[in-house]
């Protein structure tokens, strides 16, 4: 019963059922399964899906489509994890935004995608995130990676701004950043100080696994 | 007056009437609903004055119907904007259509493909070239370039600027970034020329402050603005055309309505540049057929329906990374859509790889297909004259020739396009003159350029004027702590 069960989780992701995923999450945890086996299930689905995009058989819409299907799964499971004093795994913890004066959220949302679906736990501030905030994101959720979006000609140095922040608030050598963006590229980024730069989502993953040892 | 290409065929419908019609019932619907955000207590205190309904904790105004229509009946079906030399003056809307220049990032390498930052010589001989460029009318912002090695990225748009005043006469747009505005209006000023003001959304549904703040200084300054949302289909619009229509619309008749409240009767010439989204990268899929249709519809609504002069940037940015058949047919097929459905303005010239590169040699090329494209739209004459039935009769069967004919002598320059950048060389011609294709010819367009084209001079008062605008706008900017 319990790998039917299991079975029907990983089923709702790649059907992208984002209607039942809660109730199916929720039923799983009332018959008594094990919150983190429930858990790897989801994020193996999700990781079926990612496998699919990376060959070129599934495409963003797919992508977003099963992680939202694992947003709405998830809380469930986490507060079941708790409730039990479980921990559970994660690659690391990222928090990832677009910076200040820049609006600009589809590759940003990528890259997040991705990282959850590569088993990181990720905190997306959003759009238009000043220097203060990513750097109390940081500091309050130990995060152990730092990401940043910029599109904007206008906006990159933000980027460099947030770097000299970290490093004045003492917490700079405590993580990895990376950066990413249309305008951005390798020279800027080893310019500003990032740790990495990549060029496409995909690649931003690999770095991000990379730095934190987990690739 | 710049006279561009006079529409002599009728626009083509992609859409039936009712379907117009459908289309305009939900962007009104949407307006009235679910309204548009905008990031301004001065422009939110404006729209709530003249009847919108307001909520300042969440930004949005909430648009009556009524509001829409009658801003769209008082915006004009065209409008002047003049240059600072009254041969470049541009009258949009109407029957015309005029081409704009495009913009990259950075200079790409021709054969390559690579792109780099530009430095600020080839930016002012990018915009040398483009003066000379018979069918290119006009400049968007920060182009060619908008990344100048010398130039920091907040005084990119104000230096830019300057470069088109100084190496050209043709019309300029003003940008919206970062207070751009002050700096652009006072240039313009400086030599006596208008702007095409500029106010873009952030969709989906809203305005940010900057863009509200550059609508209010440019219509404050008597500048017609020139509106534009660019949504992503997927992304920040719907996946389909007509979903995409309806936010597009409601995203550019909100801008309108707010406009028509600053400055009633301010002349606007709205902006369609909607892509679809990439499903593996997530970038626009520059080049594509979506932008063509989304287009098509466009222009229909906008020209037809609500008669408001309109301009497609499509054709701008192909994918293709390297000036080739690629880039040749993604730019063609999206510019000659634009041009038959009715389109008063399209954004052409130079732009190489998605909004990343831009070369002049491109530009000189594109000078071809903007003429290919205008002249199709102006059709031919059927007259006495040119029907040539006297002639045809005279020219004996099997055995006669027009060749020798007056007829033909005065007239076949009127009737075709020859283009200066292109191979039109015999097999054997191009094998003994070296195997030239189009972009050597358009090299050789280009050097003849720089070697020998003068723009129209501004006086020396003005030059000072403009060094010492500049270094206002840098003392702001220091300031603001942003230099």
């Amino acid at each position: 019963m319990e790998q039917e069960i299991l079975a029907g989780l990983k089923k709702t992701v790649l059907d992208y059922e984002i209607e039942k995923a809660e109730s199916v999450a929720k039923d799983a945890i009332s018959k008594g399964l094990d919150p983190i086996k429930c858990a790897e299930a989801l994020t193996e689905a999700i990781r079926q899906i990612g496998e699919g995009f990376e060959k070129g058989d599934l495409f963003l819409a797919d992508l977003v489509g099963a992680s939202e299907v694992v947003k709405k799964a998830l809380p469930p499971i986490h507060e079941e994890i708790t409730r039990r004093g479980q921990k559970t795994a994660s690659l690391g913890k990222v928090v990832i935004g677009t910076v200040f004066g820049d609006i600009h959220s589809i590759g940003k949302d990528m890259v997040a995608t991705l990282l959850f679906a590569n088993g990181f736990e990720v905190i997306d501030l959003g759009v238009n995130v000043r220097s203060d905030s990513f750097i109390d994101a940081a500091k309050k959720s130990e995060a152990n990676i730092l990401a940043m979006s910029a599109l904007l000609t206008t906006t990159v140095m933000e980027q460099k701004n947030v770097i000299e922040g970290l490093r004045k608030e003492g917490i700079r050598p405590k993580l990895k950043v990376i950066v990413g963006g249309a305008p951005i590229n390798q020279e800027f980024a080893d310019r500003i100080g990032a740790d990495g730069y990549g060029s496409t989502a995909l690649e931003g993953v690999a770095i991000a696994k990379g730095l934190l040892g987990a690739g | 007056m710049r006279r561009g290409f006079r529409r002599r065929t009728p626009p083509v419908k992609i859409l039936s009437d009712c379907e117009v019609e459908a289309i305009h019932r939900a962007t009104l619907d949407l307006l009235e609903e679910v309204g548009c955000r905008f990031e301004s207590k001065r422009a939110l205190d404006l729209l709530k004055e003249n009847g919108c309904i307001v909520n300042y904790e969440e930004f949005r105004a909430r648009i009556p119907a009524y509001l829409v229509e009658e801003a769209v009946r008082r915006t004009p079906s065209s409008f002047l904007v003049r240059a600072r030399d009254p041969k470049n003056n541009m009258m949009f809307g109407g029957n015309t259509l005029y081409f704009m220049s495009s913009a990259g990032a950075r200079i790409c390498d021709p054969e390559t493909g690579i792109a780099r930052t530009a430095t600020l010589e080839e930016n002012n001989q990018a915009v040398l070239i483009s003066d000379a460029l018979e069918n290119l009318d006009c400049f968007p912002s920060y182009t060619p370039y908008f990344e100048i090695e010398e130039v920091e990225p907040v005084m990119l748009c104000p230096t830019s600027l300057a470069s088109r005043i100084r190496y050209s006469s043709k019309v300029s747009r003003g940008a919206q970034v970062t207070d751009s505005y002050i700096w652009e209006i006072q240039l313009a000023q400086a030599v006596g020329q208008q702007l095409l003001g500029n106010m873009e959304a952030a969709p989906p549904l809203s305005y940010s402050e900057d863009a509200i703040n550059a609508g209010f200084g440019y219509a404050e300054a008597g500048f017609p603005i020139y509106i534009a949302a660019g949504a992503v289909m997927g992304g920040t619009a719907p996946v389909t055309l007509a979903g995409s229509t309806i936010t597009n619309n409601a995203e550019l008749l909100a801008a309108v309505v707010f406009l028509q409240l600053v400055r009633p009767g301010i002349g606007i010439i709205a902006n369609d540049f909607v892509e679809p989204i990439d499903m593996r990268t997530g970038s626009p899929a520059f080049g594509s057929l979506g932008c063509s249709l989304h287009h098509m519809a466009f222009n229909q609504i906008w020209n037809g329906f609500y008669r408001i002069p309109t301009n497609n940037t499509g054709p701008a940015f192909p994918n293709s990374k390297r000036i080739d058949f690629q880039g040749g047919y993604e730019k063609t097929h999206i510019a000659m859509a634009s041009a038959l459905s009715g389109a008063n303005m399209i954004v052409l010239h130079g732009g190489v790889s998605s909004e990343l590169s831009y070369h002049p040699l491109q530009a000189v090329m594109d000078d071809d297909i903007a003429a290919i494209v205008g002249r199709t739209i102006e059709g031919f004459e059927v007259n006495e004259e040119t029907m040539a039935m006297e002639i045809i009769k005279e020219v004996e069967p099997m055995r006669g020739t027009y060749l020798n004919k007056a007829h033909t002598r005065t007239l076949w320059k009127k009737e075709y396009y020859v283009p200066k950048a292109a191979d039109r060389l015999t097999y054997q011609e191009w094998l003994k003159t070296g195997r030239k294709n189009s972009i050597d010819y358009a090299r050789e367009r280009m050097e003849e350029v720089l070697a020998t084209h003068k723009p129209t001079p501004i006086t020396s008062e003005q030059d000072k004027e403009i060094d010492r605008i500049l270094e206002e706008a840098k003392k702001y900017y220091r300031n603001r702590g942003l230099l």
